[in-house]
């Protein structure tokens, strides 16, 4: 399902900045939460933008071809993209 | 009677769909065994009566929570189901819609939101996804109506799909990628004026000083519609013309006596008082529908509006990091809210936390220190008329008492806080029947709920003073109210009393002739010493009954505390 460009890093989720763009390339969590994001839309291959970080370690707010998540920076940070 | 299960993601418009298919007469109840709460409604499609269920919301049947589990069974029980697909997101939706049709039962896809999809530049080749899941699919436009007719004539013909098998997670999201791949066409798409109002109001910079504004909004327009219908309807009504009528009634049979004081009270004179006489017929009535119904309606309305909009999962975002001091999340602020309205929907609600410390977290803090909208009514009406500083005395005690007591479960009750994973959804147009419907369902729930209870918390009253219970009680428990609180001995049938119902026992204070500050103590207590019995009996359903005597014995500790401690610094100021 990822497929993933070998010239460009792969970085955690968390070091995308509001206004970049970036692709997911791996959930990085159990098989349960994997699903859950997936169902969501949250998976890999898809394009995915901030819309608002909260402060104080507070949770991001991901648009991911026009859904928005909410999720928090811990969880954030297990989830790896490759800027665009 | 066939059933038809109404299933889909959430936010997806599932129960407008559900509101435009049934009639007035849809009631909210608890599955079997669980505490997870669904709608049903009856609805007639050419001469045929169907029952329809509007399952929780789910993003797929893999039981890994209660509201799943239900969700799978409930697809068991089903005659026929209408799956509702959100066309903006066709995608995700998809992996629920393949696990329906592979539990082959009659199936119809109703593909909601499609005036939307359009809007944003989403095309869906509706005849090749027809043949591609093997069953009838109708766009439709829940909030304006189109489709519904179409969708409920196809509700005849519905037909279990040919072309879907059972299959496993990984080539399920194979053959969502492949009919994604067949039908969708997304063209490019400009920001909204929507979604730039989105985007603002869950940016902390925009988003914090708007969130206040709401919230206080809500606040104002509760209290200030609540009092109007109070000041210009209920109390019109109870004063010119229930009261002599009642008086009136009640006399012709019953002059004096017992009869006539449980009735109607002892206050026998030519103008009745009706928070103070403590008859079944007059204060029994007059509190739930006068002094509390006003609130509850308008609270209802105002937290339905916030629901349908989708503001709630923007709200839960912006107060995620304080709440995560407290071992919650973001999540956490749908049972406070609910909370306010009545405790008892808002811990079945206490749920949607992910792991048992955070639920103990958020029940026990609403337990103690939110107010449901019946309390916060009398509070309003009785503390009300010492000042408004006193009122405000009372709710500033509770936001620190849940502060200071979610600080402290933080760091002692064993377990995980994991973090916030939500869907925020765009913002919709509210449908009016849909609030409507919705406003009135949780009323007439109050009403069925409150009525009986306020009446029972009268006789009991009565029953008290009438045998001389009342003076023993009184004896035994004055050491502590007095030394300790500073409050009069007849406080205790309020306690008493708040076991049962807050409304009717913070209605018993105003006879006692207490100063304002007792009366503040008094609300105060009467918050937090204990739930009333209903939320009681759902909180041992929801935490365990271990759990339970901790947060109980907590609920003590901390009411003795903030009573003296509040005693202390009310008498010195």
């Amino acid at each position: 399902m990822s497929d993933i460009n070998q010239d460009r890093e792969v970085v955690p989720l968390t070091t995308l900045l509001p206004g970049e763009r970036a692709k997911i390339v791996a959930l990085g969590h159990g098989a349960g939460r994997q699903r859950h994001f997936r169902t969501m839309g949250l998976m890999e291959g898809k394009i995915v933008e901030i819309v608002a970080t909260q402060p104080a370690r507070g949770p991001v707010v991901l648009n991911i071809e026009g859904t928005q998540i909410a999720i928090g920076r811990g969880m954030a940070r297990r989830i790896l993209i490759q800027k665009i | 009677m066939k059933r038809i299960s109404l299933m889909g993601c959430p936010n997806v418009g599932k129960s407008v769909v559900f509101s435009r298919l049934t009639g007035v007469n849809v009631i909210s109840s608890n599955y079997p065994g669980t505490t997870v709460d669904f709608t049903k409604g009856n609805t007639c499609i050419r001469g045929e009566k169907f029952e329809l269920i509007d399952v929780p919301g789910t993003y797929s049947l893999e039981p890994t929570s209660k509201a799943e589990e239900v969700a799978q069974s409930m697809l068991q029980e089903a005659d026929v189901v209408i799956n509702v697909a959100d066309a903006t997101h066709l995608e995700r939706n998809l992996y629920l819609t393949l696990e329906i049709l592979g539990s082959k039962k009659p199936t119809i896809v109703a593909l909601n939101l499609w005036d939307e999809s359009k809007h944003i530049g989403v095309d869906i080749d509706v005849a090749k996804l027809e043949k591609l899941l093997g069953v009838a699919i109708v766009p439709t436009c829940a909030i304006s109506g189109e489709g519904i007719k179409e969708l409920a004539s196809e509700l005849c013909v519905a037909r279990v799909s040919k072309t879907i098998e059972p299959m496993s997670e990984d080539e399920r999201w194979a053959k969502v990628g492949e009919i994604i791949g067949k039908v969708q066409v997304v063209h490019h798409r400009h920001h909204t004026i929507r979604e730039r109002i989105a985007d603002i109001t869950v940016k902390p910079i925009t988003g914090i000083p708007i969130a206040i504004i709401v919230i206080l909004l809500m606040f104002i327009s509760i209290i200030g519609i609540g009092n109007w219908i109070i000041e210009h309807l209920m109390d019109p009504l109870f004063y010119n013309y229930y009261g002599p009528w009642i008086i009136d009634v009640v006399n012709s049979f019953a002059p004096e006596g017992l009869l006539h004081d449980i009735l109607i009270g002892q206050s026998t004179g030519e103008s009745l008082d009706f928070t103070q006489s403590f008859g079944l017929l007059t204060t029994g009535l007059y509190v739930p529908f006068a002094m509390v119904l006003p609130f509850v309606i308008t609270f209802y309305f105002m937290l339905s509006l916030l629901e349908d909009t989708g503001y709630l999962p923007r709200l839960a975002v912006l107060v995620d990091t304080g709440l995560h001091k407290l071992g919650l999340h973001g999540s956490a602020i749908v049972p406070t809210i609910l909370g306010f309205g009545c405790n008892v929907p808002g811990a079945l609600a206490t749920r949607v936390m992910e792991t048992k410390k955070q639920q103990f977290i958020a029940a026990t803090l609403m337990a103690i220190a939110v107010p449901c909208m019946a309390q916060s009514a009398m509070i309003f009406g009785i503390l009300g008329r010492e000042g408004l500083k006193w009122v405000l005395i009372v709710y500033a005690t509770l936001f620190v008492l849940y502060v200071f007591i979610g600080l402290l479960l933080k760091k002692l009750v064993k377990g995980e806080s994991p973090e916030l994973l939500l869907e925020v959804p765009p913002y919709r147009k509210p449908d009016s029947r849909t609030l409507l419907k919705k406003t009135w369902t949780k009323v007439y729930g109050f009403l069925a709920e409150a009525v009986p209870f306020v009446l029972l918390g009268v006789l009991i009253v009565n029953l008290l003073y009438i045998s001389g219970l009342i003076d023993i009680l009184s004896a035994v428990f004055s050491p502590i109210l007095t030394t300790l609180f500073g409050l009069p001995e007849g406080a205790i049938v309020a306690l008493i009393m708040g076991f049962l119902r807050k409304d009717i026992a913070i209605g018993i204070l105003l006879p006692l002739g207490m100063t304002p500050q007792q009366l503040t103590i008094s609300c105060v207590i009467l918050c937090t010493y204990f739930p009333c019995v209903a939320t009681f009996v759902v909180l041992i359903r929801e935490l365990g009954v271990m759990a339970m005597l901790k947060a109980t014995g907590l609920m003590i500790v901390v009411t003795v505390a903030v009573g003296v401690v509040l005693n202390l610094i009310l008498n010195v100021l």
